[in-house]
């Protein structure tokens, strides 16, 4: 019996242990490290232990055993954060109706997309991966780190905020889907996409009050007869937890009139938004933006790409920088994943950021906007081994990422991959030979 | 006069009663197999064995010259035989009625969203036994498989219906039933067109339905206490449907074609205290600690082509091919590897004659041979709640039982006799040569193909050697090869290797012809169309000039 229990306890230690001890040992030594938050080190070591960054100067001496990465002559920086992404998933919208609270990307993960291995392969560590913009309320989106070949669950990050996608304008109002396959569907115009948000939020406050009475009831020392839970509503809750502050809001959203509305709206309810999406227009209300302490996460350039994309600027994301609103350079595709470094830097040209600055819109601003500045963000004791090594100045146009690193485990290596690829395509030249000569 | 007719249908009926209850008693035969090498699955096997199988259950099994052989038992001489218990798919979506295409009015219906139009992912109230529809062909297919028993269950939709457990003998669907209904089947599908769109609503949809039932059965139970002051429920048949599922606990079976369906599967069922199994699940093995964790019953498919989202398909032909060939084929081993219990079955198969093929390649892969054969045997048996019925070879079992030309996953052996609730039926060999025919049907014909999609105009042309057939199918939908034909006197058999929007398939012909004139049967995965055809004269080169 006593065995039993000290085996028991033993078991329970062992797994205690395997829970804290989740990353690898690492050393990288002798780079520029860009820390982001402490400035500029020539010549700089990075000691990770256990995934965690345990210390930072120059000649750190290597534990024994260790794995040690040569980082003379490149640079060093805390691994990118893509705010708003649509990778590592098995579908993007549920857009067959407007309102669709109850979805969960957490229940469509797909760790086999070779977008993460783009993303790696540009420097990115952590992603926010969204519902689409199809609805006005969307569904609940989720924070992955880019661990390729890992499973799906151990990708989430559970320090992140819990994150619900609204959407205004023309995409939740689908005036791109004129095809016959799609049929009409509520709300067709800007006022209609305002109102049936209103309108939602009202049943949720409804919902709210309808359980807080049941569970007031129910305290009581003798509960009424014929005391029955109201029915859970999936599509309600989501909209409960952000009028209890418990998610908060990402709104999708193109021109300053909309972005003002749903400012408006987080009034009126009572919910926090963390960020604007795209907010082109966001330079117009920069005071109102600031003012309610949003972020907004924008692309660098590339404007104009429909109707309400047309007042949008290259200056947008330097200017609203510069007057306090914390932003930060989102991807929004699998392809453009791979070079956020460059689309940082052009913030430095158009809206005259400097080094730092432009470093943070990919860095430690998203991990703002994400609710995980505390573990990521920047090359900090204590912080997650999330770093990216890039041959040139991560800024300069001619800039490659060598190598990506989460919790001190390398998961990119581009001189392995361009050999592990090379092996590949001798292999696939065989298979199509064998293939030609069983034909014969 | 009406009242002569009423007492004429009442004494009809009331005799026709009599014919039924008399059929029902009606005595099984008595049959001894003997000289067999007996593999009775729940024992080690009886060289020079005996069974005795009398009124369609098994009465003794041993060795010969222990057990009398009865006097009124018709004797089988199976020397060199193999026998085995009846095998046992617990999952197919054989033996359907096909389901029709919607007409175009109704899909415009369905589009303008009726509020008390029945979605189209809710056919939860769905049974497969009324949707029986028996086909000899593929009874005997399943036959040629050693296969007795089978789950039939309905395939489409999310939630898609409720499956029947059926004894395959003979073509009355009533006295094949060992279980109605068994379980009810998910799929992680989407609605086309309507809500769910995604993968995501569809979690969201059945959450959302799992505590609608359990909301309604809590709401009823406390109406049918005390009603005072509550609000009549509703009658919800969808929410009904779903009450012995979701409040009793029977069965549920997801069907899970990749590791995120399995772990989604799993989620749902430990969030809902269901009873739930997976099935498919040609990738357990990568998520094994799942699998070993939620300990649920496990059905794995033998169809082990990897799926569409596999890291193993997306990165170049090399791994692609490594994938199908070695990789998961191995999934079995894998498992069993890992002292992980399972049953195979041949969901996902278009033709039974794969089973046997494919439990060889899985075999091959590491997989060990009686394993395999208590996963078709007596760990279904045991998953489907009918362990007491089938599954072994035993005495007061049902005497489903499969006799082979040799160890049946044996490369070259065929199933030779095959016993189903005591009644013997022959399987049908496979013609090794045809008899020489004096007919030529070389060239090319002109056929028409009645499908359930309508009708549709094909070109086939016919390459024949002696009595060999082989050529090529040619309709809008591309050409495809004839291959394996056979022209045995006036009948026809060949098999059309079919590649539909990337899915291969295997049809099958059979039917008669003559000089001028060709008609018969094309079988796709279960479902049937018939075809005629004419020869265009001069083996199509008119019209080709014209």
């Amino acid at each position: 019996m006593k065995n039993k229990l000290i085996g028991l306890v033993l078991c329970l230690i062992l797994i205690g242990l395997s829970n804290v001890s989740y990353g690898q040992d690492l050393l990288i030594k002798n780079g520029t490290l860009l820390t982001v938050t402490k400035g500029e080190i020539p010549n700089g070591d990075i000691l990770i232990i256990n995934g965690v960054i345990k210390q930072i100067g120059s000649n750190i001496q290597a534990p024994e055993g260790i794995q040690v990465v040569d980082a003379t002559g490149k640079f060093v920086i805390p691994g990118i954060i893509d705010s708003h992404t649509h990778i590592a998933l098995s579908g993007t919208n549920e857009g067959s109706v407007a309102i669709t609270s109850e979805v969960d990307m957490r229940d469509v993960l797909n760790a086999e997309d070779t977008g993460i291995l783009t993303a790696l392969s540009g420097g990115v560590t952590m992603i926010h991966t969204m519902h689409g913009s199809a609805n006005p309320i969307a569904g609940e989106n989720i924070t992955l780190k880019m661990k390729w070949g890992k499973a799906s669950e151990e990708l989430i990050v559970h320090e992140a905020d819990r994150t619900l996608k609204f959407a205004l304008g023309e995409n939740p109002k689908r005036s791109s889907s004129t095809g016959s396959s799609t049929s009409p569907r509520y709300p067709q115009t800007r006022m209609g996409v305002n109102a049936i948000i209103r309108r939602e939020f009202k049943k949720a406050q409804n919902y709210m009050e309808q359980w807080d009475r049941y569970e007031k009831l129910k305290a009581m020392k003798k509960p009424p007869q014929n005391l029955i839970p109201p029915r859970r509503d999936l599509r309600l809750e989501p909209l409960v937890a952000l009028l209890r502050g418990e998610i908060v809001a990402r709104c999708h959203a193109y021109q300053a009139d909309e972005m003002i509305e749903f400012i408006n709206l987080s009034k009126e309810f009572g919910f926090k938004i963390a960020c604007f999406e795209h907010a082109w227009e966001g330079y117009k209300i920069a005071k109102e933006i600031v003012a309610n302490n949003i972020g907004i996460s924008v692309f660098a350039d590339s404007w104009a790409y429909k109707m309400e994309a047309s007042q949008g600027i290259a200056y947008n994301a330097g200017f609203c920088a510069d007057q306090g609103i914390l932003v930060s350079i989102n991807s929004d595709s699998g392809e453009r994943i791979r070079r956020l470094f460059n689309d940082a830097a052009k913030t430095m040209k158009y809206g005259g950021l400097s080094e730092n600055e432009a470093l943070r819109l990919i860095t430690l601003n998203p991990a703002i906007q994400l609710g995980v500045d505390n573990i990521v963000g920047s090359l900090e004791v204590g912080k997650h081994g999330d770093i990216a090594i890039f041959h040139e100045h991560p800024l300069s146009a001619y800039t490659r990422c060598e190598m990506t690193i989460i919790e001190g485990e390398i998961y990119f290596d581009r001189e392995q991959y361009l050999n592990e690829r090379e092996e590949l395509e001798k292999k696939e030249k065989e298979t199509a030979k064998n293939k030609e000569g069983g034909g014969q | 006069m009406k009242k002569q007719k009423i007492i004429l249908s009442l004494f009809l009926s009331a005799s026709l009663m009599i014919a039924t209850l008399a059929a029902f008693a009606e005595v099984g035969p008595t049959y001894a197999i003997i000289h067999c090498t007996v593999v009775p699955v729940n024992g080690p096997p009886v060289e020079n064995g005996v069974i005795i199988i009398r009124d369609g259950l098994i009465e003794s099994v041993g060795v010969f010259g222990d057990i009398t052989i009865p006097d009124d038992a018709e004797v089988i001489e199976a020397g060199e035989m193999y026998a085995y218990p009846g095998l046992i798919s617990a999952h197919t979506n054989l033996l359907l009625e096909p389901s029709s295409p919607p007409s175009q009015t109704q899909r415009e219906a369905s589009s303008s969203q009726l509020p008390d139009e029945e979605p189209g992912w809710q056919k939860s109230e769905l049974m497969a036994f009324e949707k029986l529809l028996i086909k000899t062909t593929t009874i005997e297919d399943l036959y040629k498989a050693g296969i007795t028993t089978v789950l039939v269950a309905p395939e489409q939709n999310i939630f898609a219906g409720q499956s029947v457990i059926l004894n395959l003998r003979g073509e009355n669907k009533e006295a094949m039933v060992l279980k109605q209904p068994f379980a009810l089947h998910i799929n992680f599908v989407t609605a086309r067109g309507e809500y769910p769109s995604s993968l995501m609503g569809t979690m969201a949809l059945l959450r959302q339905s799992f505590l609608d039932t359990e909301h309604y059965f809590l709401y009823k139970e406390q109406f049918a206490k005390s009603p005072s002051g509550l609000k009549r429920p509703e009658h919800n048949p969808f929410l009904e449907s779903l009450l012995p599922y979701v409040i009793k606990k029977d069965p549920i079976i997801f069907n899970c074609a990749n590791i995120e369906d399995i772990k989604r599967a799993i989620r749902l069922i430990q969030e809902f205290k269901l009873n739930g199994t997976i099935s498919g699940a040609n990738e357990a093995w990568r998520v094994v600690d799942w699998i070993k964790k939620a300990n649920l019953p496990l059905l794995v498919s033998l169809d082990y082509r990897p799926p569409n989202m596999s890291k193993y398909v997306r990165q170049g032909d090399a791994l692609k091919k490594e994938a199908e060939e070695n990789i998961y084929p191995a999934n079995a081993a894998n498992l069993h590897k890992n002292g992980v219990k399972f049953a195979l079955t041949s969901l996902g198969l278009s033709k039974s004659a794969d089973v046997l093929k494919n439990l060889r390649t899985v075999i091959k892969s590491g997989f060990p041979e009686d394993e395999a054969l208590k996963a078709m045997t007596i760990y279904p048996a045991e998953y489907l709640g009918i362990k007491n019925l089938v599954g072994s070879l035993e005495p007061g079992k049902i005497a489903n039982v499969v006799l082979t030309t040799g160890k049946i996953f044996d490369e070259k052996t065929v199933v030779q006799k095959i016993f189903v609730d005591g009644l013997s039926f022959e399987v049908k060999q496979p013609p090794k040569k045809a008899e020489s025919t004096s007919l030529d049907i070389s060239g090319k014909w002109k056929a028409v193909v009645d499908s359930p999609m309508g009708a549709m105009d094909m070109t086939i042309e016919f390459i024949q050697d002696g009595s060999n057939i082989t050529g090529s199918f040619t309709s809008e939908m591309g050409k495809w090869n004839i291959t394996d034909g056979i022209l045995n006197g006036k009948e026809l058999t060949f098999s059309i290797s079919a590649n539909i929007m990337g899915e291969s398939m295997s049809m099958e012909f059979s039917g008669t012809v003559d000089n001028e004139s060709l008609e018969g049967n094309i079988s796709v995965q279960g479902e049937n169309a018939k075809l005629k055809a004419t020869k265009i004269p001069n083996g199509g080169v008119e019209e080709n000039l014209l």
